[in-house]
């Protein structure tokens, strides 16, 4: 194979996979960095650096992990660069307000507020467990915890989140 | 299992199948994981936002023949030629990084910017390199580390400030723990390396240094302790 076909190759596996994982890159973006403006930039970054690596995804049946990884490690290079302080709800900018209010109804905007108001900590296994269908023990290894961590975090997640409707 | 068990695993996975001689004589965790399996749904919805059209951002050209992989590619033939051919590549591509070479304020700058070099890198695992592997990496010149320091996960020579340097990655309390060993980088004091997401030191070891990033809350001392004895280079 010429190296041009090559690169067409290369090109077209590329665009299969973000084709296939696109939306689930910019969700987990959006709710780790609770913006989606920010979650933009995000994405495209991990875009960049996914194109740039990406040979040493060996199989593609791992690219949806190795992806998230990416947009995971380029979530905290944003915030490194920007050290941005912790949002409060009362003081949200519009592009935060967009995550929230997005369809007019008020039972979904309540849990969007009360996921919105979750510690990162719980938040993140959480998104990745209901959004990305990741077991626990694949939580763990995303997030470099002990898999009783994520079942607490998890556990702890579903509690303050009922406990916020309740209130 | 009892009660409290039950709730608490249903409450950390709600598609937690175990328990079933429990839950079918309890109507308390029968309600319980039917509330569970309806906040569940309402996550789901909310957690489902909206995804605007993907715009793919300007992807530089790769030369493919010189994509850096983990693993060396299998050559179907072996040939003088061939050979010849990867000289010359191997050389221009020298040649184009020593004249794009790209400049950081300070060594600090260029460790923290080679950490997302090697996504790769960063995977959580507990699939160690062969000890040739570390060795070839890291010759007994340099360390004599070994796996002593944790479980080595990745280990690849790179260049940082034009050397080339081992590059390794053990697997820590808090995930991936990137090490540089520096042996000609000289540095008169530790430089903290730590942000909001990442503990990381920068040691003066003898005539050179270790650079050690893990995430928040890793324990870098325990790591340089070990890594500090290691080192065979002039201290």
């Amino acid at each position: 194979m010429n190296s041009s076909t090559e690169a067409t190759v290369r090109r077209r596996r590329f665009d299969q996979l973000v084709g296939v994982f696109h939306a689930d890159m910019y969700r987990y973006a959006a709710w780790l960095s609770r913006d989606r403006s920010i979650a933009e930039d995000v994405v495209q970054e991990a875009l960049l650096r996914a194109w740039k690596s990406l040979d040493a995804l060996r199989d593609d049946a791992a690219a949806k992990p190795w992806l998230l990884t990416i947009v995971r490690r380029e979530n905290a290079r944003y915030f490194e660069r920007k050290r941005l302080e912790t949002v409060d709800i009362d003081d949200l900018s519009a592009s935060q307000e967009a995550l929230l209010a997005e369809q007019p109804d008020r039972e979904l905007d309540a849990m969007r507020e009360a996921i919105f108001e979750l510690d990162d900590d719980y938040r993140e296994p959480l998104v990745l467990q209901v959004m990305m269908g990741y077991s626990t023990s694949e939580i763990a290894e995303l997030m470099g915890l002990k898999q009783g961590a994520v079942l607490t975090r998890l556990h702890r997640a579903r509690h303050k989140l009922k406990e916020t409707l309740e209130d | 299992m009892n009660c409290d068990d039950y709730k608490q695993a249903i409450a950390a996975d709600p598609s937690f199948d175990g328990g079933a001689a429990h839950l079918s004589g309890c109507a308390s965790c029968q309600a319980y994981r039917k509330d569970m399996l309806s906040l569940d749904a309402r996550i789901s919805a909310a957690l489902n936002l909206r995804v605007p059209e993907l715009v793919m951002p300007e992807l530089p050209d790769i030369e493919v023949d010189n994509v850096v992989t983990l693993q060396p590619k299998k050559r179907n033939t072996t040939t003088w030629f061939a050979i010849a051919a990867t000289v010359v590549i191997a050389a221009t591509l020298g040649f184009r990084m020593l004249s794009t070479d790209i400049h950081y304020e300070s060594l600090e700058a260029e460790i923290i910017a080679h950490l997302d070099h090697e996504p790769a890198s960063l995977v959580v695992t507990d699939k160690g390199v062969s000890d040739a592997r570390l060795a070839a990496v890291v010759p007994a010149n340099l360390s004599t580390m070994g796996h002593s320091a944790g479980l080595v996960t990745y280990a690849q020579t790179c260049d940082i400030n034009g050397k080339t340097v081992p590059h390794l990655v053990i697997q820590g309390e808090r995930g991936p723990v990137t090490i540089l060993l520096l042996p000609d980088e000289k540095i008169d004091a530790a430089v903290d390396l730590s942000g909001e997401h990442i503990d990381g030191v920068l040691l003066p070891v003898g005539n050179g240094s270790i650079a050690i990033i893990g995430q928040r809350g890793e324990r870098i001392d325990a790591i340089s302790n070990k890594l500090r004895n290691s080192v065979m280079w002039d201290t």
